[in-house]
């Protein structure tokens, strides 16, 4: 277990490295240089601060020792400070000469977008699971067919249509949810549970959206992971030896056929963090995607390398603790890799 | 080939593709007006007889908007798969071909591709270049082509050693008359399939940007577009949002169909259970 977990661990190097190259790059794709009007340039700011932007980002010198000071600086975990947002800090937490404490932008809008894609997750889950196994066990009846269609319906329905949709019906409508924000305005004077209770509120609707969204992936996979495993001999031996249909199906088949869910799940983080940018820019929700899509219309640099390489190392990091949790779920696996 | 008219899934795509397909192609013939004329007088008319799906919030005809609008969704996913296509084929055949450290470094090159989340790239990409329909062809195509080179790879893995490849070898053909000639006319099957599917994504994230605003501009529609401008009417012109949604449903649905009834009505394995 510990050598493959080493393993795993050097192989993020040369990704990691790739990120970082890949999102360093994207800064010179803009025309002249980054604080140039042509690339969106705030034309206001004076010559004498956008001279000393240039000396930050050692923009005077080659390309390549550009990249360099720039890696240097990101493994410090230092990713410099926002040129829109009146300076606050990229990442995390900062404390000026006189103590103030201005907080990081990501470190703010990393727990919402974690916060509903987690809850997302769980409702997920909570109805994918059985609706593929259902869907398994009467293969192709009428309620497979059915969830099929669903399934169908659910993999090509736009989310930001449905959001669009749902939040005209639920919240202009009928008033029953609130359709943008996190708080409701003067939240911050009730008791925690009370602002507990608020938050929720605000994103039952985006959390509604990326779980039904992503449902149809996850129920089509458990189907056909039931399916698979539900023909092979081992299950015909335990119907052979006189189980319980029941025993057979939840306790000897479902197991299996859940294990290679958690690669899905880690799989699917590029595509959540990714896919949180429609949602939070509809609900107005400040998260990690509302942060970046601002971000490229102000041509905020630093935030928008800052994000592309967190965003990219979470997903590595997510990947990896799926391939380890895998490995302690399957002995198989487990045996496999330590011998 | 005569599986794919047996199987219900592909057929029912292939007839809501070619339907909007003929729609898309003859949209100047089917649209009862110009998708540009703005008009004063006909402002947020709802759905009727002269408008079949409404007007919008600068007096233009929705129907005539969604048909051009068919044309740019259609388009894009299709140009952009295109470009993806053909760098996975590139990439994975040299990677499955050559093996070593080509491979190594090809597929390294993937999985960095595949842990940056993918609308972050497009939207990092897509800011610094003018909105137009080609750069969003290109941002896309050049964002998608991770899950083709992985495909072209493996197949060619696994069919670099078969006997009618080494035969071939053996008799002095040419790497290229190798890759062209036996491998990928063999592995064409999961490369058709996963373009198929490849086009149902491209045109959500086509609608999906030009929702955002960065991607087609106006007053060229676009499905996402119209929508965008719908959302502002949503509380007394819900015709504006739902059709362009509508639109996108149908359109992904059918790929998604044609895509998954082509894996089944090619794929031996699954059709003979």
């Amino acid at each position: 277990m510990l050598s493959y977990l080493l393993k795993r661990l050097f192989w993020m190097v040369p990704l990691l490295v790739g990120i970082s190259l890949i999102s360093f790059l994207i800064m010179h794709l803009a025309p002249g240089d980054i604080t140039s009007t042509e690339a969106g340039f705030n034309p206001k700011t004076s010559e004498e601060s956008r001279q000393k932007l240039r000396e930050m980002y050692n923009l005077d010198k080659p390309v390549v020792v550009q990249y360099g000071l720039w890696l240097k600086r990101i493994s410090k975990l230092d990713f410099g400070h926002s040129f829109a947002s009146h300076q606050k800090p990229v990442f995390w937490e900062e404390k000026d000469k006189d103590g103030n404490i201005s907080k990081g932008m990501i470190q703010e809008a990393l727990p919402i977008t974690l916060l509903i894609n987690v809850l997302s997750l769980i409702l997920i889950i909570a109805i994918a699971l059985p609706l593929g196994v259902i869907s398994a066990l009467t293969q192709n009846k009428l309620p497979d067919r059915a969830i099929t269609i669903f399934v169908f319906i659910g993999f090509a329905i736009p989310g930001f249509w449905l959001a669009l949709m749902l939040m005209y019906w639920t919240g202009v409508s009928h008033h029953w949810l609130p359709i943008s924000g996190l708080h409701s305005l003067g939240s911050d004077k009730l008791p925690w549970v009370s602002q507990v209770i608020d938050t929720l509120h605000h994103l039952t609707l985006p959390i509604l959206i990326s779980g039904l969204t992503g449902l149809a992936g996850i129920s089509l996979f458990v189907r056909n992971g039931m399916l698979d495993v539900l023909h092979q001999d081992y299950i015909t031996t335990a119907r052979a030896k006189g189980l319980p249909e029941n025993t057979v199906v939840y306790k000897h088949a479902l197991r299996n056929a859940l294990l290679p869910l958690i690669t899905i799940f880690g799989l699917s983080i590029p595509g959540l963090i990714g896919g949180s940018v429609i949602a939070e820019s509809i609900f107005a929700i400040p998260g990690m995607g509302k942060l970046f899509y601002d971000a490229v219309l102000m041509r905020d640099f630093p935030v928008i390398m800052g994000i592309l390489t967190i965003g990219s190392a979470l997903t590595l990091l997510g990947n990896l603790l799926a391939d380890l949790a895998y490995a302690w779920a399957d002995p198989r696996v487990r045996k496999g890799v330590s011998s | 080939m005569r599986n794919i008219f047996r199987n219900p899934l592909a057929v029912a795509g292939l007839c809501i593709i070619s339907a909007i397909l003929l729609m898309a192609i003859f949209a100047p013939f089917i649209a009862p007006y110009d998708p540009d004329a703005i008009h004063v007088k006909t402002i947020l008319l709802a759905p009727s007889a002269e408008h079949i799906m409404g007007t919008d919030g600068l007096g233009r005809d929705v129907w005539s908007r969604m048909l051009f609008g068919a044309r740019i969704s259609l388009l894009v996913g299709i140009v952009a798969v295109g470009i993806a296509t053909i760098i996975g084929i590139f990439l994975g055949a040299i990677a499955g071909f050559y093996r070593g450290w080509v491979d190594t470094v090809i597929m390294r090159l993937v999985d960095v591709m595949l842990s940056i989340p993918t609308f972050f790239l497009i939207l990092a990409v897509i800011a610094f270049l003018t909105p137009s329909i080609w750069n969003i062809m290109i941002v896309i195509g050049l964002t998608s082509w991770m899950g083709v080179t992985r495909l072209v790879r493996a197949e060619f893995l696994s069919l670099r050693n078969r006997e009618f490849v080494l035969a071939s070898q053996t008799l002095g053909a040419k790497d290229y008359r190798l890759i062209f000639k036996h491998l990928l006319p063999n592995s064409l099957t999961p490369i058709i399939v996963s373009s198929v599917l490849g086009v149902a994504s491209a045109v959500l994230v086509e609608s999906g940007l030009s929702f955002l605003g960065l991607g087609v501009q106006a007053p060229q529609a676009s499905w996402g577009n119209i929508l965008t401008d719908g959302k502002e009417y949503i509380e007394f012109a819900w015709w504006l949002s739902l059709f362009p949604g509508i639109a996108i449903l149908i359109t992904v649905l059918g790929y998604n169909l044609l895509g998954e009834g082509l894996r089944d009505a090619l794929d031996p394995r699954t059709s003979k259970n």
